[in-house]
């Protein structure tokens, strides 16, 4: 019986195979995307004007480094709300750190007045290492409030969604407390820079999310820690079996996906020049959208960064057509969520056509 | 396979980005032909923050439909409440080649990045009623004087608290429901709050300040926790109009939700001068209420915009103020319908 299925697929016309290739094919998304792309190009000329591809790939570096974050969750079966208040957070301490100059009138009343900032700026206002140093401090804020998370996931087995959900309600409070709700502004030229200009014809934060990527991918792709990640979001107790010590592998996800939303908060800091309490506060659904789509499963053991980045690449340039398009608000978040909900129906799809066909092959080949 | 796949899709991507850079001059080149070849046709964007309040309903509507009327076309976004994501939305119509650019922005920082978009692209941009909190940057701002028009409001409350003052010998205990302070509206109004109220120091216990963000579900958390903490609040200005509902849901178990001159009464005002307001007042709820006058200021905002765009100015950089004033149940009978959100309700 088994053999005669798998002669039924040999037999299948050429084009079919093909179509069925691309479909199972780990390009899928990005393949997806160029079509939708072309497509739209008749109808909204301008998406490939020069202006609008920098627009484009300017909103996706932040939103890519922020979901490659969350892809080491989503590999654990987890989630990270609280991701959107970590880049709210820490916008407001780098940028307070860094400021130039605070109005009294404004700032008097904050808790930050008086022991960190003054008049004059931050602790580090006028230095050279104003900017790295501000950043290399939000990456270690980020990165210590996802250990905190990964802590109470591992340690204690909360789950996921209570944890970052208590972390995100609490450091959004936090971030409007340390300001009361004023932003930061003031701050230097070179961080404006970091999220507007370019080294030759690359990006500043193209270039610091390219890094973070590849690192990102190596350890996915390369090293042991990465076979764990996705052992341990396959089958937790499997891999304890198979002696992979799933908390420190817990912990290690949880503290990337901080240390990645802290990055995306000094993008999106540096490109707005000013530190906002309530930045990223909406942008939960492009996050954990943009990884879904690109292939990430919400139920752990399967993800790549590559697929992330088609993920990313196809929701950035979706919301750049909608807004090409002239269409509300309301059918933009319309659209956006039939996308994501599409995408997680393809992946259920894909999945079990994918398990069908290597029982099929496994049996009859 | 799989490399070829990425190869092939590789080339793709660049070709397109060759495409998109090779444009560029012809994006250059149709600038300056639109308006020649179209005969003057123009197309504006209308960048706005959200549309939950009658104030921007009617805003949105009045500069839309007059832009629509003389021929122009209109490009829309709503940024949601999200700051980037407004800076994104400009970024993305200065991409589309618009005339001018109207904004509603997010606050009065907001309202700065989204000007040096502009001024980069060399389009003219107006900030409408939220001024940018630094002066960096060239933008038509048009705003109401917030202080004074708040202060004229809160001026005939105290004078309302001064007899009952008279009557009773007790002290009244202001309340002041704060806007987004990252607003310099919210601000001002709050000045002008202050303004009033220090005229007569007298009269009064400590303000209690409560914190809104412009955002009614907070507004009701954090009045519901003054009023239980100072449940002798008899004096009350909201900064905006659209809280009237909100203050209504927690006074009136209190019983404090009854006419003027009537046991338990609040004194109460508020800013914007929206159809609530103006309800409100005609049931004699609230003293007055403190008008922007939006149908002007929408004026103010078209004119500024297409007069930039005639003379060729691509940073224009004033300041175009809209007077406003207070309408209270002493000058009703005059002033009533000079309120835009007593126009709406009769429409």
């Amino acid at each position: 019986m088994s053999a005669l299925k798998s002669e039924t697929y040999r037999q299948k016309k050429p084009a079919k195979q093909v179509i069925q290739r691309i479909f199972l094919s780990e390009y899928f998304i990005l393949i997806m995307s160029l079509i939708y792309f072309v497509c739209v190009i008749p109808f909204a000329p301008r998406i490939i004007s020069q202006s609008n591809l920098l627009n484009l790939l300017s909103n996706l570096w932040p939103l890519l480094v922020i979901a490659i974050g969350q892809t080491f969750v989503l590999l654990l079966g987890g989630i990270d709300l609280s991701q959107v208040s970590i880049i709210g957070v820490t916008s407001v301490i780098g940028t307070a750190l860094m400021s130039n100059s605070f109005d009294p009138a404004i700032f008097e009343g904050t808790p930050l007045w008086g022991w960190l900032i003054h008049e004059n700026g931050g602790p580090l206002a006028g230095s050279a290492a104003s900017v790295p140093v501000s950043i290399f401090v939000m990456l270690i804020i980020g990165t210590l409030i996802g250990l905190f998370n990964g802590f109470f996931v591992a340690r204690f087995k909360m789950p996921p969604f209570m944890v970052t959900l208590v972390t995100q309600m609490f450091l959004l409070s936090f971030a409007i407390y340390l300001t009361q709700s004023r932003n930061i502004m003031g701050l230097p030229e070179s961080f404006s820079a970091f999220g507007t200009k370019s080294l030759g014809f690359i990006p500043y934060a193209a270039i610091f999310v390219v890094l973070i990527a590849l690192g990102a991918h190596f350890i996915l792709a390369k090293m042991v820690l990465g076979k764990w990640i996705y052992a341990s979001g396959e089958n937790e107790v499997a891999s304890v079996v198979s002696g992979v010590p799933t908390k420190k592998v817990t912990l290690f996800c949880y503290a990337m996906s901080g240390f990645c939303a802290a990055a995306g908060s000094a993008i999106y800091s540096a490109r707005l020049g000013m530190g906002r309490p309530t930045l990223g506060e909406d942008i939960m659904m492009d996050i954990v959208g943009a990884a879904i789509i690109g292939g990430t499963s919400l139920s752990g053991g399967k993800g790549k960064v590559m697929w992330t980045l088609f993920g990313v690449f196809f929701f950035t340039l979706l919301f750049n057509t909608l807004n090409l398009f002239n269409l509300s608000y309301f059918t933009i978040n319309i659209v956006k969520g039939l996308v994501i909900l599409a995408a997680a129906f393809l992946d259920v799809i894909r999945t079990k056509l994918m398990t069908r066909m290597s029982i099929v092959n496994g049996a009859g080949v | 396979m799989k490399k070829r796949v990425s190869l092939l899709l590789a080339l793709v991507m660049l070709a397109t980005m060759f495409v998109g850079c090779a444009d560029k001059k012809g994006e250059e080149g149709t600038s300056t032909s639109t308006s020649s070849s179209e005969g003057g046709s123009k197309t504006i964007a209308l960048c706005t923050e959200d549309l939950e309040t009658e104030f921007w309903v009617a805003a949105h509507k009045a500069i839309v439909d007059t832009l629509e009327e003389q021929g122009i076309k209109v490009i829309e976004t709503n940024c949601q409440g999200d700051a980037n994501k407004q800076l994104e939305q400009v970024k993305d119509v200065i991409t589309q080649n618009v005339d001018g650019i109207i904004v509603i922005p997010k606050d009065g920082d907001t309202a700065v990045a989204v000007t040096k978009e502009a001024n980069n692209a060399d389009i003219p941009i107006v900030i409408f009623n939220r001024p940018p909190t630094s002066d960096e940057g060239a933008n038509i701002t048009v705003v109401c004087d917030n202080a004074t028009v708040a202060e004229a409001c809160v001026d005939y409350m105290v004078e309302e608290a001064e007899k009952k003052f008279d009557k009773t010998g007790e002290k009244l205990t202001p309340l002041i429901m704060v806007g987004d302070l990252g607003d310099p509206n919210a601000i001002a109004r709050k000045e002008g709050f202050y303004a009033a109220i220090e005229k007569k120091p007298e009269l009064f216990n400590k303000v209690i300040e409560v914190p809104t963000e412009w955002d009614a579900a907070t507004a009701l958390a954090n009045l519901q926790s003054a009023v239980q903490a100072n449940p002798d609040v008899d004096f009350l200005f909201t900064s905006s109009d659209f809280l009237f509902p909100t203050i209504q849901s927690v006074l009136e178990p209190l019983g404090k939700w009854v006419k003027v001159g009537e046991e338990g009464h609040v004194i109460m005002g508020g800013l914007d001068g929206d159809a609530t307001a103006g309800e409100l007042i005609d049931e004699g709820i609230i003293e007055g209420t403190g008008v922007q006058d939006v149908y002007n200021e929408a004026d103010l905002a078209i004119s500024g915009i297409l007069d930039a765009i005639e003379a060729g100015e691509t940073q224009p950089d004033e300041i175009r103020e809209d007077p406003g004033f207070a309408l209270t149940q002493g000058n009703l009978k005059e002033k009533r319908m000079d309120m835009w959100g007593n126009i709406l309700r009769e429409q």
